[in-house]
């Protein structure tokens, strides 16, 4: 179904960031919100996304915001590095979406809602470092990656999944060796994200833990997140709800916590 | 989201957060329409990957579960809970609770109309007195022995001795039961529960897809547990009177027990034994007394006098066969598969040792079996995606093999169905011996395809 070689054909076609991209994040690293923003200006797609993103109803802006120097200015270096990252993983997206219903809108949304929702997390952790903030931003590449493996194969998938509660991580681990989380790690060293980026998203799959404390609590608590954002109903309606494995008992111990940060009632 | 049949319980698996807001959009309407074709005796909820779920999240299931009911008459609820959520939906449903509660999927299994899972050492309780009378009946009926605590007390002193049980039942709630006809094996005969009156509602209750297979696979011997049939009316009369003539074709032989005939005509009792149908008072009279057995046809699959035939019709569509075979072993192994010889013969086995086998029966427009024979290593490599971690459990490889031939069938379905040939398909069924595989096609001519994938060697047989 998937072959090694199909995967390993994929990481290799993952491109490398564009120029604007690294030198706007380079900017950011060193607090430089001003010169970013005027190099994120002459990005016009990443200008573009950044407007859509600040302007979505979970921001709750009641004014467009429009100006890059403001969106930067509004979000901060950490939330800045963090909107840029979510460009670059939309950049991987496909343009059609065929094994979920998903689009570009609705791929924005379910990016904005997991960063707005780990930033509530992190606060309530006292954690301020940009880079973990920005480690939310890989968590969808998983759904890209399922979305471009496993799109031309959905019938063999459906019948798969017909005889065996099978998710699709499990799937590709059991075939490849290698699963998609993995593959999201080899997307961050490709774009020369920070190694705890990574670590923390592995540790987010529930299946393995990376042996630091502090690494492994961020990894439950995103893989909460991220099961309370695919039971939205418009997830769910994406078919996203079940392509990997939600485990229960991994996130046990946060639930309460987690129920009061995110408010859910 | 689809739901996963297996042993004839449909499983649902949502996962996160399950309220009013979404409940309803885990299942679409083709969803619903693709579950009522499963025929499952039994369609449960999985709560084992919900974290949060609140009463308006599980009504949404709960309609639509009790719509699937209401046409298929399967029994339907939740399963894979603890003891917190297990109250809580009791409380939620505290005067209107009419679906079924099973803390494990293995506990929803005993009471399945499935014919695994049998003689089972049952420790149960509930709370309920009612409840656990009515589960230790259901358990009874289904084959199993079931030993019922009267007291919490009891029940936590009898379970701390976990060896002597199988299986020990809690935090469960029988609601309103499926209405299908339990079926349960013992040796080479199926036995058939039926109660209360017996009308035309039995041409929907009883499972014909099964019974046909079970013909198609070689059993022989029906028996129909009667003790608790009331009465029974001229439809049901004319079931039985068909049922027992279709089988005349194979040689087979219906029984009923403790049949009375206080509210029932005799005349019907005539006219059922002119079909065929033989009359016994108690279970043990056919059971025990092996002479009896194997007149009836239960000591062996190998007294067919009519057998069915290869016809062109299937021949025909024999590349089909095999292609959804080669390309599902390519699916679940990541290699290419191919065709090596074939011939028209009887099943031909030369090696027996260490092999198991699996076959998996369609009926429809065209109908007939599909058997796959693999060496013990082989097939635990062609299942290797479906079983994972690595394992010699022969019972688990059984169950993962079954899986495969579902697979196989699900995909002759789609390519006969591209050819606008309509099939269905029935459960698979495994074999842990070779010998009893050859007792059911014994004599039976097929398609003997030799097929293989890297350098492994697998066989496919075709046959009616």
């Amino acid at each position: 179904m998937i072959t090694t070689q199909i995967l390993n054909s994929y990481i290799d076609r993952i491109p490398p960031a564009p120029q604007a991209l690294r030198e706007t994040l380079q900017l950011l690293d060193i607090g430089d919100l001003t010169k970013a923003a005027k190099v994120a200006s002459g990005d016009l797609a990443l200008a573009s996304y950044l407007k859509n993103l600040m302007n979505k109803s979970i921001y709750g802006f009641r004014n467009e915001v429009s100006d890059i120097s403001q969106i930067f200015g509004i979000l901060g270096v950490s939330g800045s590095q963090q909107a840029v990252y979510n460009y670059m993983i939309s950049l991987l997206s496909p343009k059609k979406w065929q094994l979920f219903k998903l689009n570009a809108t609705a791929f924005g949304n379910l990016q904005a809602e997991l960063s707005v929702n780990w930033k509530k997390i992190l606060t309530h952790l006292n954690i301020n470092d940009k880079d973990i903030e920005s480690s939310i931003t890989l968590l969808p590449a998983s759904i890209i990656v399922s979305e471009a493996l496993f799109s031309e194969k959905i019938n063999d998938v459906n019948l798969l999944r017909s005889a065996s509660a099978i998710d699709l991580n499990t799937i590709l681990k059991r075939l490849c060796g290698l699963d998609l989380f993995d593959i999201c790690e080899k997307v961050s060293q490709k774009w020369e994200m920070k190694e705890s980026v990574a670590k923390i998203v592995q540790a987010s799959s529930g299946l393995k833990a990376q042996g630091d404390e502090s690494i492994d609590q961020l990894g439950k608590w995103m893989h909460l997140l991220l099961f309370y954002t695919l039971s939205k109903p418009v997830f769910i309606e994406a078919g996203l709800n079940d392509f990997i494995d939600f485990q229960v008992d991994y996130v046990m111990d946060i639930y309460d916590d987690f129920n009061n940060v995110i408010g859910v009632s | 989201m689809r739901a996963v049949v297996k042993d004839g319980i449909g499983i649902f698996s949502p996962q996160g957060f399950l309220d009013g807001n979404n409940g309803s959009l885990f299942l679409s309407i083709e969803d619903i329409e693709a579950t009522k074709k499963l025929n499952a005796d039994m369609l449960l909820v999985s709560l084992k990957k919900v974290i949060f779920f609140n009463k308006n999240g599980l009504d949404s299931f709960v309609k639509i579960l009790l719509k699937v009911r209401a046409a298929n008459h399967a029994t339907v609820g939740f399963c894979d809970f603890d003891h917190k959520k297990f109250l809580s939906i009791c409380k939620f449903y505290e005067n209107d609770l009419n679906f079924s509660l099973f803390k494990t999927q293995e506990i929803a299994s005993l009471f399945a109309s499935s014919f695994k899972n049998q003689q089972k050492n049952v420790l149960l309780y509930s709370e309920d007195k009612s409840q656990r009378a009515a589960m230790a009946i259901e358990l009874h009926d289904n084959g199993h022995n079931p030993i019922v605590a009267q007291s919490e007390e009891e029940f936590n002193e009898k379970s701390k001795v976990k060896t002597a049980y199988d299986i020990i039942i809690d935090n469960t709630y029988l609601g309103v039961m499926g209405q299908k006809v339990a079926t349960r094996v013992t040796g080479n005969a199926i036995i058939y529960t039926v109660s209360a009156f017996l009308d035309a509602e039995i041409g929907n209750t009883f499972n014909i897809a099964y019974h046909n297979n079970s013909l198609n696979v070689g059993f022989r011997l029906f028996i129909f547990d009667a003790y608790k049939v009331v009465s029974m009316n001229v439809h049901a009369l004319n079931f039985f009177s068909k049922l027992a003539s279709s089988g005349a074709e194979y040689n087979a032989t219906i029984c009923f027990v403790g049949l009375t005939f206080e509210k029932t005509p005799l005349a019907f009792k005539e006219t059922l034994e002119d079909a065929g149908i033989v009359f016994f008072n108690h279970m043990d009279d056919i059971l025990k007394n092996k002479e009896l057995l194997e007149e009836l046809g239960a000591s062996s699959a190998a007294t067919v006098k009519n057998k069915r035939v290869l016809n062109k019709a299937i021949v025909t569509e024999l590349p089909n066969f095999i292609d959804a075979t080669v390309a599902t072993i390519e699916m679940m192994t990541n290699s290419s598969a191919s065709k090596e010889t074939a011939q028209v013969n009887k099943l031909e086995i030369l090696q027996k040792e260490n092999k198991i086998a699996s076959s998996i029966g369609f009926y429809g427009d065209i109908d007939g079996m599909v058997i796959l024979v693999f060496p013990f290593a082989i097939a635990k490599k062609a299942c290797t995606l479906l079983i994972g971690e690595e394992t010699d459990d022969k019972e688990q490889i059984l169950d993962t093999l079954a899986e495969l031939v579902n697979i196989v069938g699900g995909k002759i379905k789609t390519l006969l169905a591209d050819e606008n040939i309509s099939v269905n398909i029935t459960l698979p069924r495994t074999y842990s011996e070779i010998d009893s595989l050859l007792e059911v096609s014994h004599d039976k001519k097929g398609v003997q395809v030799d097929l293989k994938f890297d350098d492994d060697r697998f066989l496919f047989f075709l046959t009616r």
